[in-house]
């Protein structure tokens, strides 16, 4: 019988994980008011990219640079090529679009590099260490401190920097932004790229996480534990996006342990549904409509 | 026949008069041919299922990614009742879009309080834990987890459908039925439960403001959906002769709402249309691995950019083509908004009347 503290151990390096890639939907969500449902194969593709420069014996910081620019890269281009066209469509559209993205990128990247799985390095030690009773595993804290830290940063940098306050006077009113001087477009563009970056950070972090090689479909269910992270902590909070990825990670870790681990995605399922019908913002959200 | 023909424009009653020519002979012309007469009953099973994704989607404005767990529902319906009570065939396929339509009512409740995105994740998440379920150990008594479960061969009295010896009949009794149900959806939209549906996707405050309780609306439109669906359901039951996990997955979703963006929101014969040309697509394309995903996502994504009407519009716009060069039988008969169940979609690139340029 394993521990149920050591359970909750565990869950929290795959809570990192989700609530990474929150932070991500939860960034693009907050300014832009779309969520990017092609976040998960977007991280993916970012993923494959790095597993392609390593395989051509670049050195692993160079390789992480090159994959983290393509991160950029990809995001400044979804925001360019496409959402820019459909933001001011309903909701419906916007969802969409992303949703095709989702499918194109899928397909692409089953395309370019096949469905066999590959393996990328971890950045520090996966050997078990012991803590008291309980085991966890360097690489394990520090997936947990890089998304503390980054999500640290995001906050210092929206909360407390002229770009972050222009920022959210784009979230609030574009166009009223517009007027006062603030050159809307490029904070919605910098909020992609940033949004798929913290994303691929979180997908190329969960490939020696979990041990499955990476394959194209990898990100499909870290996606939408992801979302239930959001949907958890409030849309467009980021102190929500990091207290769901962590409540998520854990819960989806207790129930994989003491129940059954086929009956995860069921069950948080059942926690949105009653989290959504008592608080239908979310634990840290405002008023769904405001976004702030 | 009114009801399944739109009156006024007569181009385009003739192009589904045909359409259903073309599928009433097709078994005839294409004798023998096995394969083309199971993908042309996949057609109208997914069409028929897309359809009811567009009631939600483009009738009532209401987002569903997990519309292929509605369909595993009413599929599972018919072997679990099948196999264990010896039912008739016409019940098993009423008794798949009553269950199913029991499971879109319970959804509706907690969901009919949703909007956009968080409606659209809380469908993603059951889209995905229905084939969990159905694997899982816990309910596999039920449904018999991985391997799924044989589905009993379709009868009338004495008459077996098997799908091996008489794929032509199964076609036409699949016909029937898509049709049956397509003409109770048309009727439907005709009437002022169909009003309200479209006045609380063009704007909830507006339709709450006429008196139409919106909630209740969502949950009825729920639940609607959910029953044709199990139809849907019980038919690609009948049509695989096996269910398992495996045939719902999310990308079958996906494929839904695709059908619907290529058709056309709000246009039912524009579904059935998409469902046509994405399974050609996808049938083509299968021998490539994630060739057809890309395909088909790259289809909704230019649609949504260059057409977002899809299909439907794109025909509309070139009948008014043709009625303004005055090609004979374009112009309608009648005036336009007698009985025109297929409202235009609200324009997407609809823009505030006041409008501040920021620099693009």
């Amino acid at each position: 019988m394993v521990d149920f503290g050591q359970y909750i151990i565990h869950g929290l390096a795959f809570g990192a994980i989700y609530a990474l890639v929150a932070l991500g939907f939860n960034l693009i969500f907050k300014t832009t008011g779309v969520v990017n449902f092609a976040a998960g194969a977007m991280g993916t593709a970012v993923t494959m990219i790095l597993w392609s420069t390593l395989d051509r014996s670049v050195p692993l910081a160079a390789a992480w640079l090159i994959a983290m620019a393509a991160a950029l890269l990809i995001g400044v281009l979804t925001e360019a090529i496409f959402m820019q066209r459909v933001e001011r469509s309903p909701v419906l559209i916007q969802i969409v679009v992303t949703l095709g993205l989702l499918l194109v990128i899928e397909g692409a990247v089953n395309r370019i590099w096949g469905a066999e799985p590959k393996l990328i390095p971890s950045l520090a030690s996966s050997k078990a260490l012991a803590i008291g009773s309980w085991y966890t595993s360097a690489n394990d804290i520090f997936i947990m401190a890089l998304t503390l830290s980054l999500a640290g940063v995001l906050y210092l940098a929206l909360e407390r920097t002229r770009y972050g306050l222009a920022m959210r006077a784009v979230a609030q009113d574009r166009e009223v932004a517009a007027l006062m001087g603030i050159r809307s477009f490029r904070y919605v563009t910098a909020s992609w790229a940033v949004g798929v970056l913290v994303a691929g950070v979180g997908a190329v972090l969960f490939v020696p996480l979990y041990g499955g090689g990476l394959v194209p479909t990898m990100m499909d269910n870290v996606a939408v534990f992801a979302f239930a992270a959001a949907v958890l902590g409030g849309f467009g909070s980021l102190a929500g996006a990091v207290v769901g990825g962590f409540l998520i990670g854990i819960f989806s870790n207790l129930v994989g342990g003491y129940l059954s681990t086929d009956l995860e995605v069921s069950l948080i399922f059942l926690l949105i549904v009653l989290v959504l019908y008592v608080r239908p913002q979310g634990l840290f959200g405002v008023d769904a409509k405001t976004r702030l | 026949m009114n009801i399944l023909l739109p009156p006024g424009r007569r181009l385009e009653r003739i192009g589904i008069a045909l359409l259903i020519v073309v599928a009433v002979i097709f078994p005839k012309a294409y004798g023998g041919q096995d394969y083309l007469i199971s993908q042309a009953r996949l057609v109208m099973i997914y069409g028929l299922a897309a359809v009811t994704l567009n009631l939600l989607v483009g009738f009532g404005g209401q987002i569903s990614l997990g519309h292929a767990g509605l369909l595993a529902i009413g599929a599972y319906t018919v072997p679990v009742l099948g196999n264990n009570y010896n039912w008739p065939t016409w019940a098993l396929i009423l008794a798949a879009g009553v269950t199913t339509a029991l499971v879109g009512l319970v959804l509706g409740l907690p969901t009919g309080r949703l909007r956009g995105h968080y409606l659209a994740i809380t469908t993603l998440g059951f889209g995905l834990a229905v084939p969990e379920l159905a694997l899982s150990t816990r309910v596999a008594p039920l449904t018999n987890g991985s391997e799924g479960l044989i589905v009993p061969t379709p009868t009338i009295g004495s008459f077996t459908f098997d799908s091996a010896g008489h794929p032509e009949a199964f076609y036409y009794l699949c016909l029937v039925v898509v049709l049956l149900c397509l003409l109770a959806i048309l009727s439907l939209l005709g009437s002022s439960s169909g009003r309200r549906f479209m006045a609380v996707r063009d704007s909830e405050d507006a339709a709450a403001a006429m008196g139409i309780n919106t909630w209740l609306t969502k949950v009825v439109l729920f639940t609607t959906s959910a029953f044709f669906t199990g139809i849907a359901g019980a038919l690609l039951a009948f049509q695989d002769g096996v269910i398992a996990p495996t045939t719902f997955p999310f990308g079958l979703s996906l494929l839904f709402l695709a059908i619907v963006i290529m058709g056309g929101m709000a246009s039912v014969w524009g579904s059935i249309a998409g469902a046509l040309i994405l399974i050609v697509v996808q049938v083509e394309a299968s021998n490539q691995p994630g060739l057809s995903d890309a395909i088909i996502g790259a289809v909704v994504v230019l649609i949504l950019l260059l057409a977002p009407d899809g299909l439907a519009g794109l025909a509309r716009r070139l009948w008014r083509l043709a009625a303004g060069l005055g090609i004979p039988w374009s112009a309608g008969v009648g005036p336009r908004l007698r009985r025109q169940p297929a409202a235009e979609p609200p324009e997407a690139g609809e823009r505030p009347p006041v409008e501040v340029r920021h620099g693009r």
